[in-house]
């Protein structure tokens, strides 16, 4: 009889403990159920943002410049660490950085701090032996620009969030952007993914950014990069501009920017706190200067235009000097009577303002606005300026013999060029444009740019006049430095004062020197646009700047396979 | 006997579920794992192709061009262009 009841009593606690057990159970399944349900989903599930690929951009034969690649950020989880002073030491000498700043970032609560974004690789390596669950790595996509200070300025560069801050990257941030998509993942207990995710995938596919194709050559920007800084190193020049572009059709093909200086490093985006912001400046666009004697042709073909000159006509320059309303205007050397060709050609100053005179204000007015000055070229980059025209009703006694003069008149290079594009192929000014293409990665169709002439500035029959004219100035001129050897060319020097700041008056000292031509002349290919700012010793537009558009001229035509076309250059006549 | 085969069966069934889904996870993970080597080798090959990029940048190529391998560019006297003269018409 006892060991019966024994056994019950012991049957009885064990049913007990089960009961107590399924209770427990229901409370659990049944009761809470929703509840903890829903804490588990949260547990388990995560939105991960999945991030569009930003474009890429190309020059025109698809060379990458600038690319985008997944690097590791380094982060800590603050609240999860022990010793925070330590991990700073170890984690300083691999950093870089201060200790205690480290530490003071990892000493808190909080789950997530950045401690250094976007590292190289080697470091990346090194955080991950150190093997400390608390200090991870997360890919970050960074930009990077493999040719490095190759079309700096025109590139641009990124800020630390991928967002576009200056040049095409700001100008088409949107476009290279692309959409970031998501993905609703499920994960186990051990914060692996479970594939596939609950009730069906929940996910948005990220629309990767579209491929940008420049008109920019690689290599016609490598060469008008190396010649203006050869220019600017010998004259020891506060910077300069050299632009090359398609005048039939306003491609961009290169674009050098320079305005650090002789002797400074050019603008590198993929180290842009390493420069101030003067030195991204695309000066090309954003700033102007006055251009002096380069801006002759304008009235020249606009006199042409209007018959009120002939090019053999004689105009007397003998007294070097010209009275206009109450300002004395003198010739840079002495001239005598010379044909309105050789005005040019010899850039007298008298000879372009006894024409001027006779042309009038209204219509040389005219014909500066028809050749795009006081306005935008349209050109798709950031920050461009109209340039300074003052309206002819407030125009002075003198302004239209300084104007004449390329004086009282602000002017971008990249107007200088779209002007003599109009001179280069027979009368028509075109839109420049940077951008050639844009490729959508996403399956859209993508789109492509084409020319876009702007309107008829003169007749072909006086283009024919004014190119005869400019190439004379290369043939007998000032311009005899600017000859390509090979090749025919037309073009003009300027050699410009710039204003003082302090006093308000033209600098004796400080001067702009320039060369803007075309070549061949018998079928212009490239419109070459030369500025150097400040040169030291020669000031002349015909020493300083001519020698760079003949280096230009001669290497780019060499490299585009143009034969040379001048009598004198050696040719075979081969029978098939 | 009959119920030991229905225990039997509803176990087997039951084994069969649960080693379906089992099986199910852990192609799951496959899935991912290949998935990661996939993004890895697709950074790695981006990282290539910038290296490419950079090393054929038209200034490394010309500095080594001049100053290692002694070229220089070709001055107008070596050039002599070759025009094609068009055949005669068959009369």
């Amino acid at each position: 009889m006892e060991r019966r009841g024994r056994i019950i009593a012991v049957l009885l606690i064990m049913g007990l403990a089960f009961a107590l057990v399924v209770m427990r159970l229901v409370f659990l399944q049944v009761v809470e159920r929703s509840k903890l349900s829903a804490r588990a989903e949260r547990q388990q599930e995560q939105v991960v943002t999945l991030e569009a690929k930003r474009g890429t951009i190309f020059d025109r034969m698809g060379r990458e410049l600038a690319v985008s690649v997944d690097v590791d950020s380094v982060y800590g989880i603050p609240s999860k660490i022990d010793d925070p002073r330590e991990l700073a030491q170890r984690l300083s000498r691999i950093l870089r950085q201060d200790p205690r700043k480290l530490e003071r970032k990892l000493a808190g609560d909080k789950h997530f701090v950045w401690l250094s974004r976007k590292v190289d690789p080697t470091k990346a390596e090194k955080v991950k032996e150190l093997g400390s669950a608390e200090i991870r790595l997360r890919p970050e996509s960074r930009r990077f620009y493999p040719k490095k200070e190759l079309a700096g300025p025109v590139l641009g560069f990124l800020g630390i969030d991928n967002q576009g801050l200056e040049g095409i990257e700001r100008a088409y941030d949107q476009t290279l952007r692309g959409v970031n998509g998501w993905v609703l993942e499920e994960k186990d207990a051990m914060g692996r993914m479970v594939f596939p995710g609950g009730p069906g995938l929940q996910f948005r596919m990220p629309k990767p950014g579209s491929d940008i194709v420049l008109t920019i050559d690689e290599v016609i920007q490598h060469i008008a990069e190396k010649e203006l800084d050869a220019a600017l190193a010998s004259s020891r020049a506060k910077g300069g501009v050299c632009i090359v572009m398609n005048p039939q059709s306003g491609e961009v093909l290169a674009l050098s920017v320079r305005t650090s200086g002789h002797g400074h490093p050019p603008f590198n985006p993929n180290e842009p706190q390493h420069f101030k912001p003067g030195e991204w400046r695309n000066r090309a666009v954003t700033d102007s200067f006055e251009p002096g004697s380069i801006f002759k042709p304008v009235l020249a073909a606009a006199a042409l235009e209007e018959r009120v000159i002939h090019p053999l006509e004689r105009v007397d320059c003998s007294a070097g000097k010209i009275q206009i309303h109450d300002r004395v205007i003198k010739d840079a050397h002495e001239n005598g009577v010379l044909t309105f060709t050789d005005v040019i050609a010899e850039s007298s100053n008298v000879g372009t303002i006894k024409v001027a005179l006779r042309l009038g204000k209204d219509r040389f007015y005219k014909y500066i606005t028809a050749f795009g000055f006081g306005r935008k070229t349209g050109v798709d980059m950031p920050g461009e300026i109209p340039g300074l025209l003052r309206d002819q009703r407030l125009w002075s006694g003198v302004s239209i013999g300084e104007i004449a003069i390329g004086q009282e008149i602000g002017v971008t290079p990249m107007q200088m060029a779209a002007a003599y594009s109009a001179l280069a192929n027979g009368g028509t000014l075109i839109k420049p444009y940077v951008v050639a293409e844009i490729i959508d990665r996403g399956g859209g169709a993508g789109t492509k740019f084409s020319p876009q002439p702007i309107g008829r500035v003169i007749t072909e029959e006086t283009c024919a006049k004014v190119n005869k004219i400019l190439r004379r100035v290369i043939e007998a001129g000032t311009g005899q430095k600017a000859h390509p050897s090979g090749y025919t060319a037309a073009g003009k020097t300027g050699t410009a004062q710039k204003v003082d700041q302090r006093t308000g008056n033209y600098s004796k000292r400080e001067y702009v020197s320039s060369f803007v031509g075309y070549a061949p002349a018998t079928s212009p290919k490239l419109v070459i646009v030369v500025m150097v700012d400040t040169p030291e010793g020669v000031i002349w537009g015909g020493s300083v700047a001519a020698p760079v558009f003949k280096a230009v001229a001669e290497q780019s035509l060499a490299y585009m396979q143009v034969p040379p076309d001048d009598e004198g250059s050696r040719m075979l006549l081969v029978a098939r | 006997m009959r119920r030991f085969v229905v225990a039997f069966l509803v176990i087997a069934g039951l084994l069969l579920y649960v080693g379906g889904k089992v099986k199910i996870m852990r192609l799951g993970y496959q899935i991912e794992a290949l998935e990661k080597e996939k993004q890895d080798l697709e950074r790695a090959n981006r990282s290539l192709r910038i290296e490419v990029s950079s090393l054929t940048s038209p200034a490394r190529i010309e500095e080594i061009a001049t100053k290692k391998l002694g070229m220089i560019r070709p001055p107008k006297e070596a050039v002599v262009v070759v025009k094609r003269k068009a055949p005669p018409r068959q009369e």
